[in-house]
């Protein structure tokens, strides 16, 4: 069986499966905690239990101490429920991060868009009073036949609970978008789940916006920009989005008009290899390399958020740091799936949160 | 009710107010080391505290660690533990590590000192002030399992007098001295980032799994009190590193350089751990080869992909770190071998099984290179004469250590690097070495090197014995083959004396 855990002081609560630990079911949640060796030596893990039991299991006596373990302490990497448990972990509440709780939805399908070749536009009319989100999040959309739910940023202003908006790129050979594209029907019925996700707009620092996007990755970016204007913010905001060539470029226009009608709004789009029909006038490059140029690589004074394919995020993370923003200063969205967590082994820990 | 504090924030309070700003004198002169390296700290607020604890819980943590490593300790010695070791050959890993190490872990003491003293920023200063003191405790705990070792066997008695002298124990000590005679930034970049961080897993993990292998508990828990600081002291290597490249551009190649130099002192170094892990534990964890693989190419790789984004480049000459694995621990040993009558700890040669291992663990190198020698020794020694070299090998300037590593692509020609420096010649075992000391002459040219000053009589005189007198080390004790040695005769008699017991 499983047990909740709650991670404070963000306020989410998670399953833990039977036998899992607590880093490791916060880990494959999307939630950071600190950590270094993973078993039980070190005591970068330790966290304070506020509420609930666990089992220690092979916590060193040197990493948890005696008094540690009265007070109520224990090593994530090593701890295992046996109750619901609510814990405080060392890392960094945000003021600007919503919490909303997680409902299921059903909605249906009221208009679908070829926004490209290779992306479809998903809009859901939910029933009751909708979605509340904070622009960032994304849902779990439950499809027929297909066991597992599949996550997706959502699109729209969060101004517009009821109305809801997926940008869904076809995956060759992808079961679930392989059906949305081919047999996803106006007027479907859909379960879905939602919010999730720690990828928010720090509105409160006083630093410009800089997005950087790439393919449908622009979904959250497109969300948290109009939510930006609507909410008044004055402050420069610069958007790079980059696709293949001139058809893979969606919302080109909306965005053209948004930037035409906020003084404070720019809109940088860049090709990577137009094609000869495009007629670009554009930047050509890939998103970090027309970045660069666009702001002759000195990029202090910015909070980036990032969403794209990885490789882009890989190049736009070196581009930023060249350019002199670091970590702090930088946010992505992260799915944090099976073969991710795989592969951390190869990751190093310089960095926490990029 | 108001949002309880995060454990930033009660942190913060718990520790604002220790900075101050100065009003009788200028900070330059309260600080007058934190320019002169080239290192630009623009906003010294912008070091995040890696880990956030205040100096009232450092030492509660630190009394209870020391509780129970001394509950360890004393056990050990009133059970007489050492007679659950494995066999008494291990000691010998162990007379190499604690007289080598333990004065070593004394300087990281003095120079955490020295740079929580220099560094204007709390943080910074709180940092390097909790890992100095526990430095300190690490010698304490380690002279503590000297003290016991002592009592039953050779080696131990005189460790600090020999630290100073002794020529292969010149090689952990001029690497200190060569970090505590450098700047503040450069210290901390030597010690806390390339040293704890890049290179300390190989010195401890392998070390420490093979003495719980080799049934040597005091060791071992000694070991885990002092990892639990490791974890500490490797974050606050990251965090420096981290900070200066963050802080301003210019520092970028000044850390570089750093890191090329330091990784390959370091690495030097540990051709030391690479011989006792493929030679001197009875039972192996795994060879020098793996650990290299796997602590090194696979996390250090990792690491260094993770700072390209810095600018920052894997330190020059890793590609020979990586080509030497083969090699490295079978060159260190025969050359231990060789001198293993000037040594204040016990030589041997692997036997059938252990060779057997080394030639699967090093399939193109152990058989094609290393076995005929060692046959041509264990033949010699069956004869009655066991090869001691009676002369004395010429050292690096730089790392200090014999030049015995050979070149990669010949693996029975020793690389001989040299170069002038006001009309004089200086020697080197690398390239490494080589550019290590070109960029600073001055410096090495002072290198106190043993040989060297055996030649030029300080060393009590000129014959082999006059030489071990000097170095404190007793002849036909404490040196020579283990298998003519009193600690094998003692442990042999101890051994039946027990069994004797238990049968009775």
């Amino acid at each position: 069986m499983s047990y909740q855990l709650t991670i404070e002081p963000l306020g989410q609560t998670i399953e833990v499966e039977e036998g899992q630990n607590l880093l490791d079911a916060a880990l494959r949640a999307g939630i950071w905690l600190p950590h270094a060796c993973c078993h039980g030596l070190c005591a970068t893990c330790k966290v304070q239990i506020t509420d609930g039991e666990v089992d220690l299991g092979e916590a060193s006596p040197f990493a948890l101490m005696d008094f540690e373990r009265d007070e109520n302490k224990c090593l994530a990497c090593c701890a295992t429920p046996l109750s619901d448990v609510t814990i405080e972990a060392d890392i960094d509440d945000d003021p600007d991060a919503e919490i909303h709780p997680v409902q299921d939805f059903t909605g249906t399908v009221v208009k679908l868009v070829d926004l490209t070749p290779t992306a479809k536009g998903v809009f859901i009319e939910l029933d009751g009073d909708g979605l509340c989100f904070q622009a960032g999040h994304y849902i779990n959309l439950h499809l027929p036949d297909i066991a597992q739910p599949r996550a997706f940023s959502l699109a729209n202003s969060p101004s517009q609970p009821r109305l809801i908006e997926l940008n869904i790129r076809r995956v060759p050979g992808g079961e679930a978008t392989g059906y949305i594209h081919d047999r996803l029907q106006v007027g479907d019925r859909l379960e879905l789940a939602g919010p999730y996700g720690r990828f928010f707009v720090r509105h409160s620092a006083p630093e410009s916006l800089l997005f950087l996007a790439g393919g449908t990755g622009l979904s959250s970016p497109k969300s948290m920009i109009l939510d930006r204007l609507e909410q008044g913010d004055t402050r420069p905001i610069v958007l790079v989005y980059g696709a293949r060539h001139r058809a893979e470029l969606y919302y080109h226009e909306l965005f053209q008009d948004l930037a035409a009608r906020y003084p404070n709004f720019s809109y940088v789009p860049a090709l990577s290899e137009p094609e000869a029909g495009d007629a670009w006038e554009g930047a050509t490059g890939f998103v970090h390399e027309v970045a660069k140029a666009h702001f002759d690589n000195d990029f202090r004074g910015h909070k980036a958020y990032l969403c794209g394919p990885p490789v882009m995020i890989d190049a736009c993370i070196t581009t930023l740091m060249q350019g002199r923003l670091f970590e702090r200063d930088i946010y992505m969205e992260k799915f944090i799936s099976a073969a991710d967590a795989a592969q951390t082994a190869r990751k190093s820990p310089l960095f926490r949160s990029i | 009710m108001a949002k309880p504090m995060n454990m930033r924030d009660k942190y913060n309070r718990m520790t604002r107010d220790l900075g101050w700003e100065p009003s009788y004198q200028p900070k330059s002169k309260i600080y007058p080391q934190i320019e002169f390296e080239g290192i630009k700290i623009e906003n010294w607020e912008q070091w995040e505290d890696p880990f956030r604890l205040t100096m009232d819980a450092y030492w509660k943590y630190q009394a209870e660690k020391e509780r129970k490593l001394y509950a360890v300790i004393d056990s050990f010695a009133q059970n007489n533990g050492q007679l659950n070791i494995t066999d008494a050959r291990y000691v010998n890993a162990l007379k190499l590590f604690l007289t080598g190490i333990s004065p070593a872990e004394y300087s990281a003491h003095r120079g955490f000192s020295m740079v929580g003293r220099a560094f204007p920023g709390v943080g910074a200063q709180v940092a390097c002030q909790m890992q100095a003191v526990d430095e300190l405790r690490h010698v304490q705990t380690q002279v503590h399992t000297i003290s016991h070792y002592n009592k039953y066997f050779n080696g131990f008695q005189d460790f600090r007098h020999m630290h100073d002298r002794v020529w292969y124990l010149s090689v952990p000590k001029s690497f200190f001295e060569d970090a505590q005679t450098a700047g503040p930034f450069e210290f901390i970049t030597a010690i806390s980032f390339s040293f704890e961080y890049v290179l300390t897993n190989l010195l401890f993990m392998p070390f420490m799994s093979g003495a719980a292998f080799n049934g040597d508990m005091a060791t071992v828990t000694f070991g885990f009190s002092a990892q639990s600081d490791e974890a500490r002291h490797m974050t606050l290597g990251l965090e420096v590193i981290k900070f200066m490249l963050q802080q301003h551009p210019d520092n970028v190649p000044i850390v570089q350089r750093w890191i090329d130099k330091w990784f390959w002192r370091g690495y030097r170094l540990l051709s030391l751990v690479a011989m006792m892990m493929d030679y001197m534990l009875p039972k192996r964890v795994m060879s020098w080869k793996e650990a290299w693989e796997m602590y090194f190419e696979q996390n250090g790789g990792a690491l260094f992909e993770d700072l390209a984004r810095y600018g920052i480049r894997m330190p020059k000459y890793w590609e020979v770190s990586v080509q030497e694995k083969d090699h490295l621990s079978h060159q260190t040993w025969a050359t231990f071998y060789n001198y293993g009558h000037a040594a204040a700890f016990h030589t041997w040669m692997p036997d059938a099984e252990e060779m057997a291992w080394l030639a699967a663990k090093y399939p193109d190198s152990f058989d094609r290179w290393y076995r005929p020698r060692y046959e041509h020794w264990i033949a010699q020694e069956k004869a009655g004469h066991r090869f001691y070299n009676p002369s004395l090998p010429m050292l690096c300037q730089t790392c200090q250590i014999p030049m015995l590593y050979t070149d990669m692509d010949d693996p029975t020609q020793v690389v001989y690097r040299s170069t002038e420096y006001q009309g004089e010649k200086y020697h080197f075992c690398s390239d490494g070495c080589k550019d290590i000391f070109e960029h600073e002459p001055e410096k090495y040219v002072q290198a106190w090197l043993p040989v060297n000053q055996i030649y030029q009589g300080h060393c009590g005189g000129a014959t082999v014995p006059e030489v071990l007198n000097w170095y404190h080390l007793r002849d036909g004790q404490d040196n020579r083959d283990y298998l003519y040695s009193e600690d094998r005769q003692n442990w042999l008699r101890w051994k039946e004396a027990s069994s004797q017991l238990e049968t009775t």
